[in-house]
C-alpha cells in the first residue's frame, strides 16, 4: 500500500494560499480536508486547475462536501443564527474532502456524513 | 464603384443591426451535466425537433464531446408563442479524466491519450462558458447516483450567476431509472424526468423551459 497522509487546513489558509496551491498536495498522495464548505467559484476554480495538470501519472480529483446548512430540519431561528454566522465568519459551516483521484475507490454521501472508500 | 460601396456600407450597417438585434432576442440555452448523461442526445432530439437535423456526436464512451457545438436560431413553438434559442451543447464536466478507461474500451492507448488531453480542455471550456449562459437545462443520468459532487458544483455555479436551472433526470426509459432520487437529492431545483434517446417528456422540456423564461 502507497503511503497516504491527510492535511487538515482550516478554510482561512485555502483563502490565503489560493485553492490552486493544494493540487501540489493531491499530486503527492495527500487528502485534503478543509473545514469549510468551498464556495461554487472555488469548486470550479480547483477543477479548472485539476484539468490543467491531468498527466498520464495524475488522473484527477475526488471531492466530497457538505454544508451544514443544509440542514432542512433546523427550525427558523436556528438556521438565521446559522445564515448570521456564516456572514460573520465568511465562510459556509461544513467540510470538504478532496483527494487524488487514483487513491479513492468510490464516495458516499449521506446527507450530513461523508464516506470516502480508499482504494 | 461608389454605388458597391455604398451597398457594402448598406449591408455592414445591416449586419451590424442585425446582431444587435439578434444579440437581444436569441436566448442562449446551454446543455450541462457530467460526462455520458445525454446532453449531445437531448441536443440532437431538440434539433430534430425543430431543424430536422442533428449537431452532436453521441457515444457509449464518455468524452465524445471535447468541445463546445453551438447551433444558432433554433426556432422553438410553445403554446403558440415562439423564442429563438442558441443551442449550446458542453463537454461533460468531471473531476478526473483517466486514459485508461478509454483503453478499457478498446481505444488505443495513444489516442486514448489525446482524447483524454482533449477531454481536460473541454472541461475548462465549459466551466468558462457558464457565464455566457441564459438558461442552462443540466442533464443528469437518473441511473446514477445524483449526489456525485460535480452535480453539486455545476448546479451552485449556476445559482451563483442567477442562471436559471431545470434538471433533466435522463434516460428513465431504462428500468433503472430513479427521477425522485434525483428529486430528494436536488428538492430546491425542478426536476423533470426525460427520455433524451426515446423521445419522452421532451414537449414537457419545452413548456417549462418557456415557463423560466418569462
Ligand atoms: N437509454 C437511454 N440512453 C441514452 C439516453 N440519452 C443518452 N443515452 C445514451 O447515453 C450515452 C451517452 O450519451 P451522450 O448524448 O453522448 O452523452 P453526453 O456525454 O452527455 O453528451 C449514449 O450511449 C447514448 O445513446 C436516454 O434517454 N435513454
Ligand atoms: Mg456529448
Amino acid at each position: 500500500m502507497k503511503d497516504i497522509s491527510i492535511k487538515l487546513m482550516p478554510y482561512e489558509r485555502i483563502k490565503s494560499i489560493g485553492i490552486k496551491n493544494i493540487l501540489s498536495d493531491l499530486k503527492k498522495n495527500t487528502i485534503v480536508v478543509v473545514d469549510a464548505k468551498l464556495s461554487p467559484k472555488e469548486e470550479a476554480d480547483l477543477i479548472q486547475e485539476t484539468m490543467e495538470e491531468v498527466s498520464d501519472s495524475f488522473s484527477g480529483i475526488e471531492i466530497g462536501s457538505f454544508d451544514v446548512s443544509d440542514e432542512e430540519d433546523a427550525g427558523f431561528f436556528s438556521q438565521m443564527r446559522g445564515r448570521l454566522a456564516e456572514f460573520l465568519l465568511g465562510k459556509k459551516r461544513g467540510l470538504t474532502v478532496i483527494g487524488p483521484a487514483e487513491m479513492i475507490k468510490k464516495i458516499k454521501k449521506d446527507p450530513q456524513e461523508l464516506m470516502f472508500y480508499l482504494k | 464603384m461608389v454605388v458597391s460601396y455604398l451597398k457594402s456600407i448598406h449591408k455592414k450597417i445591416g449586419s451590424f443591426l442585425n446582431g444587435l438585434f439578434s444579440k437581444k432576442k436569441d436566448i442562449r440555452l446551454g446543455l450541462y451535466g457530467p460526462p455520458n448523461a445525454g446532453k449531445s442526445t437531448l441536443a440532437n432530439t431538440i434539433c430534430k425537433d425543430w431543424l430536422g437535423e442533428e449537431m452532436s456526436s453521441v457515444s457509449g464512451i464518455a468524452h465524445e464531446t471535447r468541445e463546445i457545438i453551438v447551433k444558432d436560431k433554433i426556432v422553438i413553438e410553445n403554446n403558440g408563442k415562439k423564442l429563438t434559442f442558441n443551442l449550446v451543447d458542453t463537454p461533460g464536466i468531471a473531476t478526473k479524466i483517466d486514459y485508461a478507461d478509454f483503453v478499457k474500451k478498446g481505444i488505443k492507448k495513444h489516442d486514448a491519450k489525446t482524447r483524454a488531453k482533449e477531454a481536460t480542455r473541454g472541461v475548462i471550456e465549459a466551466i468558462k462558458w457558464l457565464d455566457n449562459m441564459d438558461v442552462v437545462v443540466v442533464v443528469l443520468d437518473s441511473t446514477q447516483d445524483p449526489v456525485d459532487q460535480v452535480n453539486v458544483t455545476i448546479l451552485g455555479n449556476l445559482e451563483a450567476r442567477g442562471i436559471p436551472v431545470l434538471v433533466a433526470a435522463n434516460k428513465c426509459d431504462l428500468k433503472s431509472s430513479d427521477v425522485t432520487e434525483i428529486r430528494n437529492a436536488f428538492p430546491q431545483y425542478e426536476v423533470i424526468g426525460i427520455s433524451a434517446k426515446a423521445r419522452e417528456n421532451i414537449d414537457y422540456l419545452y413548456e417549462r423551459l418557456f415557463e423560466v423564461l418569462r
